[in-house]
């Protein structure tokens, strides 16, 4: 029972329907896929510089020099990857964690001030970065006297307004049935939250870990400000080393952009199981 | 119901208050400390003539003068055009793309998913190089080579005023869709079965079924996605400021891009912060609308 | 968990100093640059210790492999004092500078564009090492560049180099066109003897170019740098004249525009040229698609030689369709009868100060610092790694022994760019400065673009910079006729 007719199996119907599907998904598909592609494949080439450049469909010749002159330009290589690693991930668990509360609480917990917090908020979204960025670096830079550090790194992102609207939306979709009920029970808001909230938000949340991740993962800008020496830098700030006056690392730089998809092709796979598969009410009260 | 139960219920809700806000207390530290104090910086800082050293404060000046600035009207033009070529668009493609998705096998599923994902994850550095080959003005340029099986001329894609709108909102039709896809895909599996079932015993079509539950079951997540695609449009220079630059006669400078070179190129902070704040209440008027639109939350 | 516990820490720190915050943030003057006074350790017989802050981009491609060396260098000359090298790379360094700028802790010595200087002077943000520059330091600097690290009385930085913004052509083609390339090199050309030079460069295949004669990288924000190049031969060396008036309104303004346009127009340029980027232009020029290429810098040379070997070695790492070239370097025509110019670039160490006012004591050991960078053995690795001139006489000292493989023709040519450059202009006032850097990229720029993608006439774009600038400076601030 779905959305969509339940044709028997092997059906002409059926066969139709999804070639058809499949064909326009396709089509769909290489047209996104084709920077990618062209990310790849400019990798294997030789390390030359991005004025000499040639576009081209097709490799004219394979080689991992450029991976190799990644890994040798720096001694930091590695240890921009785990920089990034670092960050994006405390920042990934801590917005899974807090923003799943906020969300939680501001759709399903009635308190005082409710509507007027989350407008705060979404309001506060609305101001372009970069006129908060100069008061943002003043408080941790002059203030905090926190640059160069890892803390200066996570702590900005450590819930966005972005998860918490997000988890908001989602969770307002849970039945409130069960939630008096369970209240009825005796079980309070945390236990609400751990025992029901969680486990019927694991698609949201899973969804949540991996956009966070990648965001934080590509954020450019601020690790960049608030860095001064390579061994703090991450993986993006990094990468725009390979960039100089007059020229640039072209192949390179594409061998580490590559390399710096991976962790999140990992992560997008591991996770990938929870929505899959829909969690629904059905499945947690039976 | 028995009355000593009752008013144990009602002390439970009552506590709500409490618990609401322990709910919320880390995200408000974090929100008040790195959003809401810099945000409170900008709105101070928009009355002032700000400079590092001391700033003097000039009252509604800074507002004054973005009313009288031609150039600011022309970009919150393009900007309002930008947003509304590209966001609903870029909505109904990764509804239709998580829609079709869903009757197609596992591990059909899950390719699919990571295709379309995957332009997110790509440094913007690499795209950016390779939208710059597809718009190539030359005939080796893979926009001009398509056409031109059509028998139309090389056209000029980022150097033309009536052709560089359009050549960034195609580019944002293309590249931004892989997050709306995900998150509808996971709306989509919320929605409970037994609504499809009922569906089905009344003999329902598949497109009554979009209509009368998937469309109401996704309210939430659509307002979502309108309202952060809508904030991330209005905000949008990086793909204007590195394809175009502003475009012939400005015809693709976004505020966002108006907003960092008073920010940074000319040191006017203060017009910067202004302009910022216009900007964050035109977004709210259009968020407010949507909210009114989508807003009322579906009840089961 | 270590990260988790990490992140529940700072929560909790931050938790705590939320209460504090408005009373941190007014005591605080710290210049970002870490005990600015050097108030520790002081009465150290070789003076007190001291750390200087350098934000450096990648100026040469082993430019940032050196920091360290440079740093044990510095450290090895004056025991006292720590040199901190931030590294950044160069397109994002004025972004954060700028925010540290804004934010009135920048760091003491940054590596940028002397064109920055008047901007960041009005922010009062740099400062004037007039005092601290011993005289030994002054005298070892070529008077033109050092002319560029000036502003009203004040001297913010030492240069690094000094380069010719120039053309670039393939001689070959050059030679097919029956172009006297060495006769131009030394004499120069004018406008009309380009013209018909690179309307000779033209190869066409059936309606078809398949060789331009010229192609100048015009995409975005570059365009300026086209019509910089060209207007600085027409009389207008500077966007304002010596007694400070705009000069961009003057007739041969229109008159550099309406040749601009010709050129595309006699087919010696294409009619994408409003989209053609600096990777673009240079794959053409390395394909054979077009004779001239610009503008053209010193190192080109370096990867034009360098794209000849890999297509000997025929190994597939060459530029596709590419063909071997002998890079010529070409002066830029001049404009109307007027004598040539030489649009260059002047990058050096600037000198930033915090909010605190800097003591004669740091500031003497941060101009300590800029020269070490700005001269001796780091600036002649540099500039030698980056095909470009010594400017500094110590510089020079250091070079001998480097060896290069320069086509000797183009070192000259280069010398000869020089001797005519266009010089500095310290006494133009930064309010000045300032709008003609914001005309330039709200109208200036977007109406090139628009005039080079045929969409107005070369008199609507006059009239509206000429409109602007009047609004602008007022009708007594522009240049008339």
């Amino acid at each position: 029972m779905s959305l969509y007719r339940n044709y028997p199996d092997r059906s002409k119907a059926k066969l139709f329907r999804n070639g058809t599907i499949i064909g326009l998904l396709l089509l769909f598909a290489l047209a996104t896929i084709f920077p990618i592609y062209f990310m790849v494949i400019s990798s294997l080439g030789d390390p030359v510089e991005a004025g000499a450049m040639s576009y081209s469909l097709w490799p004219s010749k394979i080689s991992f020099a450029s991976y190799k002159f990644f890994f040798d330009y720096s001694e930091y290589s590695f240890r921009w990857l785990g920089n990034s690693l670092l960050v994006a991930g405390s920042v990934m668990i801590s917005n899974v964690v807090f923003a799943s509360m906020a969300g939680y609480a501001f759709s399903k917990i009635k308190f005082r001030g409710r509507a007027f917090l989350f407008t705060l908020l979404l309001v506060a979204m609305m101001i372009p970065y970069q006129v908060t960025q100069v008061p943002l670096y003043i408080l941790i830079v002059n203030t905090f006297n926190l640059q160069n550090t890892y803390t200066a790194l996570i702590v900005p992102g450590l819930v966005t307004v972005y998860n918490i609207f997000l988890s908001k939306q989602f969770m307002s979709s849970i039945p409130k049935e069960i939630i008096e009920s369970a209240k009825m029970e005796g079980c309070n808001q945390f236990q609400i939250y751990l025992r029901i909230i969680l486990p019927l938000s694991k698609t949201v949340l899973a969804v949540m870990a991996i956009l966070t991740f990648m965001d934080s993962w590509n954020t450019f800008f601020w690790p960049f400000l608030v860095t001064n020496t390579m061994d703090m830098q991450t993986i993006q700030v990094g990468l725009k080393n390979f960039r100089f006056a007059n020229t640039t690392f072209f192949a390179p730089m594409m061998a580490g952009a590559t390399i710096s998809a991976l962790p999140m092709f990992i992560l997008f796979f591991s996770l990938q199981r929870y929505f899959l598969e829909g969690v629904t009410v059905g499945a947690v009260k039976g | 119901m028995n009355p000593t139960k009752k008013s144990f219920f009602r002390r439970r809700l009552e506590s709500d208050n409490s618990w609401g806000y322990a709910f919320i207390a880390v995200a408000l530290v974090v929100f008040a400390l790195f959003t809401a104090y810099p945000v409170a910086s900008a709105f101070i800082i928009s009355f002032q003539d700000y400079k590092p050293l001391g700033s003097t404060f000039i009252g509604f000046d800074n507002y004054a003068e973005t009313f009288k600035d031609a150039l600011f009207w022309k970009s919150i033009r393009n900007t309002i055009i930008y947003t509304i070529l590209t966001v609903p668009v870029a909505l109904l493609l990764s509804f239709a793309v998580a829609i079709l998705i869903l009757p197609l096998k596992k591990w059909m599923q899950t390719s699919f998913k990571a295709v379309y994902y995957l332009p997110a994850v790509a440094s913007g550095v690499a795209l950016s190089v390779v939208w710059l080959w597809i718009f190539d003005p030359m005939d080796t340029g893979i926009f001009n080579k398509l056409i031109s099986l059509f028998g139309i001329g090389n056209q000029n894609w980022l150097g033309s005023s009536s052709t560089a709108m359009f050549s960034l909102v195609f580019m944002a039709w293309l590249s931004s869709h892989g997050t709306s896809i995900i998150i509808y895909l996971a709306a989509l599996l919320g929605i409970d079965t037994s609504y499809y079932e009922a569906a089905d015993l009344d003999g329902a079509t598949f497109l009554q079924k979009l209509r009368y539950i998937v469309i109401p079951c996704l309210k939430p997540t659509t307002l979502f996605l309108l309202v952060t695609g809508v904030i991330g449009s209005f905000q949008v220079f990086q793909n204007a400021y590195l394809m175009t630059g502003g475009g012939p006669d400005n015809a693709t400078t976004m505020v966002g891009l108006l907003i960092f070179n008073n920010a940074f190129k000319y040191f006017e902070f203060g017009k910067a912060a202004a302009q910022s704040l216009l900007l964050a209440g035109l977004i709210a008027v259009v968020a407010l609308v949507q909210f009114k639109f989508f807003g009322k939350e579906v009840e089961y | 968990m270590k990260t988790k516990s990490r992140v529940l820490a700072s929560v909790l720190a931050l938790g705590l100093s939320v209460t504090t915050l408005a009373a941190c943030s007014s005591n605080n003057n710290d210049n970002g640059s870490n005990n600015a006074g050097g108030a520790s350790n002081a009465g150290n017989a070789a003076g007190a210790k001291d750390t200087i802050t350098a934000l450096l981009p990648p100026v040469s491609p082993t430019y940032q492999e050196n920091f360290d060396q440079m740093a044990k260098d510095f450290n090895a000359k004056y025991p006292n004092l720590t040199l901190k090298i931030e590294p950044a790379s160069w397109e994002d360094m004025t972004q954060k500078l700028d925010t540290q700028v804004n934010a009135g802790s920048p760091p003491d010595i940054a590596f940028i564009g002397s064109d920055g200087i008047s901007k960041y002077v009005q922010q009062g943000m740099l400062m004037d090492i007039k005092d601290a520059a011993t005289p030994d330091m002054i005298s070892d600097f070529d008077t033109a560049p050092f002319e560029y690290m000036k502003n009203g009385a004040g001297i913010y930085g030492f240069p690094a180099y000094m380069e010719a913004h120039a053309l670039g052509g393939n001689k070959e083609f050059l030679e097919k066109a029956g172009i006297d390339y060495k006769n131009v090199q030394k004499n120069g050309w004018t406008y009309d003897e380009f013209r018909e030079a690179i309307k000779k460069g033209v190869v066409k295949e059936g309606n078809k170019t398949s060789r331009y004669g010229f192609v100048f990288a015009t995409a975005g924000v570059a365009s300026k740098d086209y019509l910089g190049v060209l207007v600085k031969g027409a009389g207008m060396p500077n966007a304002f004249t010596t007694d400070n008036k705009y000069a961009y309104t003057s007739k041969n303004y229109l008159e550099v525009l309406k040749d601009i346009r010709q050129l595309i127009d006699d087919g010696s340029m294409p009619k994408e040229l409003s989209s053609v980027d600096a990777g673009k232009r240079w794959n053409m020029f390395l394909t054979g698609q077009t004779m001239i290429t610009g503008k053209g810098l010193a190192t080109f040379e370096n990867s034009a030689n360098k794209n000849n070997e890999k297509i000997d070695a025929n190994d597939g790492s060459a530029v596709k369709g590419s063909i071997k070239t002998d890079y010529i370097v070409l002066p830029v025509p001049s404009f109307a009868g007027q004598p040539p110019v030489t649009t260059v670039a002047v990058d050096g160490y600037v000198t930033f100060r915090g909010k605190k006012e800097p003591s004669a004591e740091h500031k003497a050991n941060v101009v300590k610092a800029a020269y070490f960078l700005a001269s001796g053995k780091v600036a002649a690795t540099t500039n030698n790694d980056l095909f470009v001139a010594n400017i500094t006489k110590s510089g020079k000292t250091a070079a001998e022994g480097m060896t290069t493989n320069r086509n000797p023709d183009n070192v000259a040519a280069v010398g000869v760019l020089l001797s005519h450059a266009a010089p500095a202009r310290p006494d133009i006032p930064v309010e000045l400065g300032a709008k003609a850097i914001k005309l330039e990229d709200e109208v200036i720029v977007p109406k090139l673009q628009a005039l080079l993608a045929g969409e107005i006439s070369p008199e609507d774009m006059y009239d509206a910079v000429k409109k602007a600038a009047i609004d602008t400076f007022g009708e007594d601030g522009v240049v008339k006729e």
